[in-house]
């Protein structure tokens, strides 16, 4: 870059700069909130307060954000099933290749950490990774619901509802234990059982990062003087990283664990050997 | 329940989850699994199939590669054979020619041999048919000593006419 070039990104960014400060000054008093911080961070960890109207059973908005996230995908599985999947080539387009490259990361993430029977884990970490980002990502638009209180929410992440995180943890808990089972039998259960504090970990894990984040957006959001451009610059630079970052932990510790209680036992590998050993001398 | 939870929503997330997990499975990651190891496969055999083909050309090249090495000494065996055969149809040639060549000589001789025999039987036929009608003369034409003279000059004419011949 020329001095000259070097200059005029000086000058440009200067006055956006006096231009921001200029605007949080002259707006200060005119912005109000309905409630206040405390309350806000308070629902966005415990819900009591906010309850959206679900066939007449009261929910909270992470829920109905779960429901909106699976209508989105599966209305996008749907298009991408009936118009591209058929049309695709040896040599693939770049919406392709990004299709590809989320399933061959998937599938190699499962075939990499659990050698035998891997394909359900591969489906199961696909589908977790893909709601985990997309859910993460479906705050950034805001999509507004009426509560029961009449106020207007906009629908978070679905997993930053304690009961959401709770649901993902356990599940993948139940599948961790579900492949130790279906690999290695009783022992396979034995070995899963030993991780019992995995579901507690991983639901807390994961709420307690989609919440953190929540709880910073809300916080920037409150405060008139960081309300220009900061809220945008975070709301999204927070989103998608949780989204990326909780995904990948996710996904990385089902597919870590259910490859450790599938891993064939001692007893298991004796025999293995034993028979691989008779079927040489067999052959020779 | 402490903290918000309830099992109601809980389970409602899990229908949610479970929904999601098979409409993902069907719709995207089975089909685009698929295409995948499928295509793998076409690349599969294809390199099966080149590397096949590379180690027969490799196959071919070594064989024509020594075939081009030992044309040299082909060429030059096929030069001496072909000098050879044409030395030998020369020589045969050229004895069949001094056959038909003393074939054609033996063959004159022999026919001036017949020839000539042919001539002295002539000759001593007309002799003979002369010295008859100049005795057949002498006989009833002349007196003795004509008729002795002209016998004397018809065998002298005869004579004459034998040494001719033989020359």
């Amino acid at each position: 870059m020329t001095k000259k070039q070097q200059r005029k990104m000086t000058i440009i960014f200067g006055v956006i700069g006096v231009l921001l400060v200029a605007g949080i000054v002259m707006t200060a008093g005119s912005y109000t909130q309905e409630e206040d911080v405390v309350t806000v961070i308070r629902d966005s960890v415990i819900h009591d307060t906010n309850k959206i109207d679900l066939f007449g059973l009261e929910v909270n908005p992470g829920l109905i954000a779960g429901f909106a996230v699976t209508g989105i995908l599966t209305v996008f599985a749907l298009i991408v099933r009936i118009f591209v999947i058929p049309r695709f080539t040896l040599v693939p387009g770049k919406f392709q290749m990004v299709l590809e490259w989320l399933v061959g990361y998937f599938s190699g993430l499962s075939e990499t950490n659990s050698p035998r029977k891997n394909r359900l884990l591969g489906a199961y970490v696909f589908a977790a990774g893909f709601y985990i980002f997309a859910g993460t990502m479906f705050e950034l638009f805001g999509i507004q619901a009426v509560t029961t209180s009449g106020h207007s929410v906009a629908l978070p992440a679905p997993l930053s509802d304690v009961n959401g995180a709770i649901m993902m943890g356990c599940t993948s808990y139940l599948f961790i234990v579900l492949g130790g089972i279906l690999n290695n039998g009783v022992g396979g259960l034995g070995g899963a059982l030993k991780e019992f504090s995995l579901p507690i970990s991983m639901s807390f894990r994961l709420f307690g990062a989609l919440v953190s984040g929540a709880i910073v957006t809300e916080l920037v959001y409150h405060y008139m003087g960081l309300s220009y451009v900061l809220p945008v610059i975070i709301g999204v630079l927070f989103t998608c990283l949780h989204a990326l970052i909780q995904a990948y932990v996710l996904t990385m510790l089902v597919a870590l664990f259910y490859g450790e209680v599938s891993e064939p036992s001692e007893k298991k590998l004796s025999k293995l050997s034993a028979k691989a050993q008779k079927t040489k001398s067999q052959t020779a | 329940m402490p903290l918000g939870l309830n099992f109601t929503q809980i389970f409602l997330h899990l229908f949610n989850f479970l929904l999601l997990f098979a409409i993902l499975y069907f719709l995207l990651y089975k089909p685009v699994k698929d295409f995948m190891e499928k295509r793998a496969k076409t690349y599969r055999d294809l390199d099966n199939e080149t590397r096949t083909n590379l180690k027969e050309s490799e196959e071919t090249k070594a064989l024509y590669d020594s075939k081009i090495a030992n044309a040299d000494s082909e060429i030059s065996q096929m030069k001496q054979k072909s000098h050879q055969d044409i030395e030998k149809n020369r020589e045969a040639q050229i004895k069949a020619a001094k056959d038909e060549a003393e074939r054609i000589i033996k063959e004159a001789k022999d026919e001036a041999v017949r020839e000539k025999e042919r001539i002295m039987e002539e000759a001593q036929t007309e002799i003979s048919e002369m010295v008859a009608d100049a005795t057949e003369k002498l006989a009833l034409k002349a007196t003795s000593s004509e008729a002795f003279d002209q016998f004397l000059n018809a065998v002298d004419l005869a004579e004459e006419r034998g040494s001719k011949h033989e020359q």
